[in-house]
C-alpha cells in the first residue's frame, strides 16, 4: 500500500455516502463500520467522518482474550476472525476512539479494515471513494504532506484569530457576508 | 562471617528449602513451564493407557501410528494454549472466571450462564445458524462430527475402551478395564456401536462438501480468504472423511478390495490432519469453552448494559468488565488516562469518538470545566475562511 488515508473534518458536509458505501460491500451484511456524527450538535450541524485508525499497537487486539484481531502485512488491523472471537466485546471497550462495533445476534465483532482488499492494490476504499466533499482522500503520501503544509501557511499567513467582535472577518467568502 | 560460616550457612538454607516441595523448583528442572505441562499430560496419557489396556495386554498395535500422532497432536495443543494463556488479554479472563467461580454467592449465576453457554453457544452453535441457516448446519455437521470422531479415536488408540466377547452372542465395552455395557453382538445398540466412525464421518464428509462448495461459489469469501488458513483444513478433513469411509465400502461391498493399503493411507490422512489440529484454524475448538466467561463475568443478561458512561450516561457496558480492560491496558502500558484522571474506557464508544474529533479540531474543553459547555472559540484560525488573502498566497506557484 504506498497511499494513505487522509480526513478533514472540516470539510464533513453530513451526506453519509460513506456509510452508504460501507453497507454495500459484499462481506458486510448490509451494516456500515464507519461513523457520521455531530460533533455538538447543541452548537453547528458540522459532522464528522471516523474511521478505524489501524493503530501500530492496536489496544483492541491487545485486549482480545481469544486472540482473534489480527494485522495484514500492510498494517491494517482486521475484524475479528469469526472462529475464534467469543464475544466478549473487550475490544469495543479497550479501543481508544470507540471504532470496533458488535453484532449480538451473531456474537462477532465487526470494524473498519480499511477495504484492504482494495487499498491492498492501491484502490481507494469504498469510503473515499464516494466522498463528495473529499472530507475522506486517498492520496498519496506526497499530495498529503503539500496539503497539511498549506494548512500550516495558511494559519501563519493569515494568523489573526477571530474574536468576538471581528467575528464576521472570518465568514466564507461565498456566504455573501462581507466586512468593509 | 569468613568463607566457611558462609559455605555452610548457604548450605543450611538450601537444606530448608529442599524439605519443602515447591512447585516453582520443580519447573526449575524443565525447560519451560509449557515441557512441564507436555511432560505431565504425557505421563497422565500413558498412564490412562496402561489403566485401560491392563497393563498393556491389550494394546491394539494396529493402531501404534494414530497413537503417536495423538501424543503429538496432544503436546502440540499444550504448546499452543500455554502461549495462548501468556498473553495479558487471555489470563485476566482467567483469572476472573476462576475467582467468579470459586466465589459461594454467584454460585447461581456461575452454573446457569455455563449451562447457557453449554448449551446455546457450544452445542446447538446458535450464533452461526443466526449468521445463516446453511452456515449453521454445515458448521454443526462439521463440529459434532469431528468431536464424535475425536472422542470414539482416542478412545480406542490410548486403549481406554476396548471390547470383550463374554459368551457366543453377547459383547461387552470395557472403559479403563471396568466392565460397563453388554449388548447383543448382532443388536441395535452393537450396530451403532461398530458403525459410529461411519456416521460421524458422513456428517463431516457433508458438511466439509457444503463448506468447500460455499467457499468455491461464494466471491465475498474469496476476496478475503486464505487458501492455506481457509481451504487447506477442508481438504485434510475431506481426504480424511472419504479415504475412512473407503474402508467401509472395501471390506462391507468390494470384499476386502485393496483393504490394506487403504488403511495405510487412511492413517496417513489422520496423522497429518491430528498434527496439523494444533496450528491451524481448527485449534478454534479447544478456545471455544473461554466463551463461558462472557456471561459469567461480564454480561449477567444478554444485551443488558448496566455500567452508564461518564460524560453522556448511556448504559455501554458492566464495572466488571471496564475494571478488566483497565488492568489489560495497564499491564501493556497502555497510557489512555485523561487530564482529569478518568480513563478512556470510562466513556461510551461514541463519547470516546466525539472526544477524538473534538481534540483534533482544537474543540476540546481545554479551558475551564471539562465536563461545561464546549468553548468553540478556541482562538485558532480554521483554513479555507473568507478574510482576503495575502497575495503572497495566491502568488505563489502551484505544485
Amino acid at each position: 500500500m504506498n497511499k494513505i488515508m487522509y480526513l478533514e473534518f472540516e470539510r464533513c458536509i453530513g451526506c453519509r455516502s460513506c456509510q452508504a458505501a460501507c453497507r454495500e460491500c459484499g462481506g458486510h451484511d448490509a451494516k456500515e463500520r464507519n461513523y457520521v456524527e455531530y460533533v455538538d450538535f447543541f452548537e453547528s450541524r458540522q459532522t464528522y467522518p471516523m474511521l478505524c485508525m489501524q493503530c501500530k499497537d492496536p489496544a483492541c487486539a491487545r485486549v482480545c482474550p481469544a486472540n482473534a484481531i489480527q494485522i495484514t502485512e500492510d498494517g491494517v488491523v482486521l475484524s475479528a476472525m469469526e472462529e475464534k472471537c467469543i464475544g466478549c466485546r473487550n475490544c469495543t471497550f479497550g479501543c481508544p476512539f470507540g471504532i470496533p462495533k458488535f453484532d449480538f445476534e451473531e456474537n462477532k465483532m465487526y470494524k473498519c479494515d480499511m477495504c484492504y482488499d482494495r487499498t491492498q492494490h492501491d484502490i481507494a476504499p469504498m469510503c473515499a471513494s464516494v466522498c463528495p466533499s473529499d472530507a475522506i482522500r486517498f492520496i498519496d503520501f506526497d499530495e498529503m504532506q503539500a496539503l497539511r503544509r498549506r494548512r500550516t501557511q495558511m494559519n501563519l499567513i493569515e494568523g489573526k484569530k477571530p474574536t468576538e467582535q471581528d467575528k464576521w472577518q472570518y465568514v466564507p467568502e461565498f456566504f455573501g457576508v462581507y466586512s468593509d | 562471617m569468613n568463607n566457611l560460616e558462609r559455605a555452610y550457612s548457604t548450605s543450611n538454607v538450601e537444606t530448608v528449602e529442599d524439605t519443602k516441595f515447591n512447585i516453582k523448583s520443580f519447573e526449575k528442572s524443565f525447560y519451560s513451564k509449557t515441557s512441564m505441562y507436555a511432560f505431565f499430560a504425557t505421563i497422565f496419557l500413558v498412564f490412562t493407557m496402561w489403566i485401560g489396556t491392563g497393563q498393556f495386554a491389550k494394546i491394539d498395535l494396529m493402531l501404534a501410528g494414530y497413537m503417536i500422532a495423538s501424543f503429538v497432536f496432544v503436546i502440540g495443543l499444550i504448546v499452543r494454549v500455554a502461549a495462548w494463556l501468556v498473553r495479558p488479554a487471555t489470563k485476566q479472563l482467567v483469572k476472573t472466571s476462576i475467582q467468579n467461580l470459586k466465589s459461594g454467592n454467584r454460585s447461581k449465576r456461575n452454573v446457569k450462564s455455563i449451562v447457557i453457554t453449554l448449551i446455546e453457544n457450544i452445542f446447538l452453535q446458535k450464533f452461526i445458524f443466526k449468521r445463516g441457516i446453511y452456515r449453521g448446519i454445515q458448521h454443526w455437521l462439521i463440529a459434532w462430527g469431528c468431536i464424535g470422531s475425536f472422542a470414539f479415536t482416542f478412545g480406542l488408540v490410548f486403549g481406554w475402551v476396548h471390547f470383550r466377547l463374554i459368551d457366543a452372542t453377547t459383547y461387552q465395552i470395557m472403559v479403563f478395564n471396568i466392565p460397563m455395557i453388554s449388548m447383543h453382538a448382532n443388536g441395535f445398540f452393537a450396530a451403532i456401536m461398530y458403525n459410529i466412525l461411519n456416521i460421524t464421518a458422513l456428517m463431516v464428509l457433508v458438511g466439509v462438501i457444503m463448506a468447500l462448495v460455499r467457499r468455491l461459489h461464494n466471491n465475498d469469501l474469496k476476496v478475503t480468504e486464505r487458501a492455506e488458513f481457509d481451504v487447506l483444513p477442508l481438504y485434510i478433513l475431506l481426504a480424511v472423511t472419504v479415504t475412512g469411509l473407503f474402508l467401509t465400502v472395501s471390506y462391507k461391498f468390494l470384499g476386502g478390495f485393496i483393504h490394506p493399503e487403504l488403511a495405510l493411507i487412511h492413517q496417513i490422512t489422520v496423522v497429518l490432519f491430528l498434527i496439523y489440529f494444533p496450528f491451524g484454524k481448527l485449534f478454534h475448538l479447544p478456545i471455544r469453552p473461554l466463551a463461558i466467561g462472557v456471561p459469567m463475568n461480564y454480561q449477567e443478561e444478554h444485551m443488558v448494559d448496566t455500567r452508564s458512561c461518564k460524560k453522556c450516561g448511556t448504559k455501554y457496558s458492566s464495572d466488571d468488565q471496564i475494571s478488566d480492560v483497565k488492568a489489560i491496558l495497564h499491564e501493556q502500558q497502555f497510557d489512555l488516562q485523561l487530564e482529569d484522571g478518568s480513563y478512556l474506557a470510562d466513556y461510551c464508544p461514541s463519547c470516546r469518538r466525539r472526544i477524538r474529533a473534538m481534540s483534533q479540531l482544537n474543540l476540546g474543553s481545554v479551558k475551564g470545566n471539562p465536563y461545561g459547555p464546549v468553548q468553540t472559540n478556541n482562538g485558532i484560525h480554521i483554513p479555507g475562511f473568507g478574510r482576503k488573502r495575502s497575495d503572497e498566497f495566491y502568488n505563489k506557484e502551484e505544485k
